[in-house]
C-alpha cells in the first residue's frame, strides 16, 4: 500500500481519538437526572404490590445479593467495589438523593429494564417481577454503609 | 356425665377443635392428598401448568433434576425449596380460585426470572 494511502486510511481513525470517558460535570449529571426522572424513566406511577415488611425485606436482600452486588456491593453503596468510580458515569451510590429521588414504580422499571446510557444492565427474564420489587425494598431500607462488607467475589 | 368426666371430655373436644380449625394449609403431606409431581430443571418447571380444586388437599413434590430450585407461589402461601439433586414436598389446600403463578425461589441462573408455573384453582 503506498504511504499517501496508508495515511487516508487512517484518517477515519483519528475521529475517535478525542474519545474518552471522563467524569461528567455537574451540569450534565443534572440535565441526565431530569431527563431520566421525566422522560426516560417509565412506570412512574406504579405501586410496589409487595407489603412493606420484614419478609419482604429479607427477599429483597437475597434477590439483591444475587444480581447487584457485583456493582453495587452488598450494602448498595460500592463498598469494596474496585472499579465503582472508574466508570463514566461512576457507579451511584444506592442511597444517594439522586436514586432515592425515583419514585417505586421507577425503580423497578430500571431493575427491569437497565437504564442508558449507564451500564446497568436489565434483569428482566433473570429476577421475577416479584423478585425485583423486593429489590426495590430493599433500595428504600439499604443498611448502613460498609456494614455488610465486601462482596466474596472480591476477597480473594 | 358425671362433672369428672365432663372436664377432660370438653378438654379433649376443644383440643381437636383447635387442631382442626386453624388456617394451616401448607404442612406436611397428608397421604390421603392427590400427589403432583414437578420437576425443576434450568429453566423451567415440568408440568409448567397446574390444575387444582379449591377445598382440595394435595401433596406437591418437587424435585430438583440440576441445581437448587425453588417454588414459591404466595397466593397459595407455599415456598419449597429443593437443593441440587433433591426432593421436597408440602400439603397445599386453595381456598381461592384464580390463576396463580409461581416462580423459582432460587436463583438458578440467567433464565430464572422466566422459570414459572401456573397454579389454576378451579371451583
Amino acid at each position: 500500500m503506498r504511504p499517501q494511502f496508508s495515511v487516508a486510511a487512517m484518517l477515519p481513525l483519528l475521529v475517535f481519538a478525542g474519545c474518552k470517558a471522563t467524569p461528567p460535570g455537574n451540569a450534565e449529571i443534572a440535565v441526565a437526572m431530569a431527563v431520566k426522572r421525566h422522560i426516560t424513566v417509565g412506570d412512574k406511577r406504579l405501586k410496589n404490590p409487595l407489603p412493606n415488611n420484614s419478609s419482604t425485606l429479607a427477599d429483597g436482600k437475597e434477590a439483591f445479593g444475587h444480581y447487584c452486588i457485583a456493582c453495587h456491593g452488598n450494602d448498595g453503596q460500592n463498598t469494596g467495589i474496585p472499579f465503582a468510580e472508574h466508570l463514566s458515569p461512576p457507579i451511584p451510590s444506592l442511597a444517594s438523593s439522586q436514586v432515592q429521588a425515583y419514585t417505586d414504580g421507577q425503580l423497578k422499571w430500571i431493575i427491569n429494564n437497565g437504564l442508558w446510557p449507564s451500564g446497568m444492565p436489565g434483569a428482566k427474564g433473570i429476577l421475577s417481577d416479584e423478585e425485583q420489587w423486593s429489590i426495590v425494598c430493599y433500595l428504600r431500607h439499604l443498611p448502613p454503609a460498609g456494614s455488610q462488607g465486601t462482596p466474596e467475589m472480591y476477597t480473594h | 356425665m358425671k362433672a369428672s368426666f365432663a372436664f377432660p371430655a370438653l378438654s379433649l373436644a376443644a383440643l381437636a377443635l383447635t387442631v382442626g380449625l386453624p388456617l394451616h394449609r401448607v404442612g406436611a403431606a397428608s397421604p390421603a392428598a392427590k400427589t403432583i409431581q414437578i420437576s425443576a430443571k434450568r429453566f423451567s418447571f415440568d408440568p409448567g401448568e397446574v390444575t387444582l380444586k379449591k377445598g382440595e388437599p394435595v401433596t406437591l413434590v418437587l424435585h430438583s433434576e440440576d441445581v437448587p430450585h425453588g417454588l414459591r407461589v404466595r397466593e397459595l402461601a407455599l415456598d419449597l425449596k429443593a437443593g441440587k439433586g433433591g426432593t421436597v414436598q408440602a400439603s397445599v389446600t386453595p381456598d381461592k380460585t384464580g390463576d396463580f403463578v409461581g416462580h423459582c425461589s432460587s436463583f438458578c441462573g440467567s433464565g430464572h426470572g422466566s422459570m414459572t408455573l401456573t397454579f389454576h384453582v378451579v371451583p
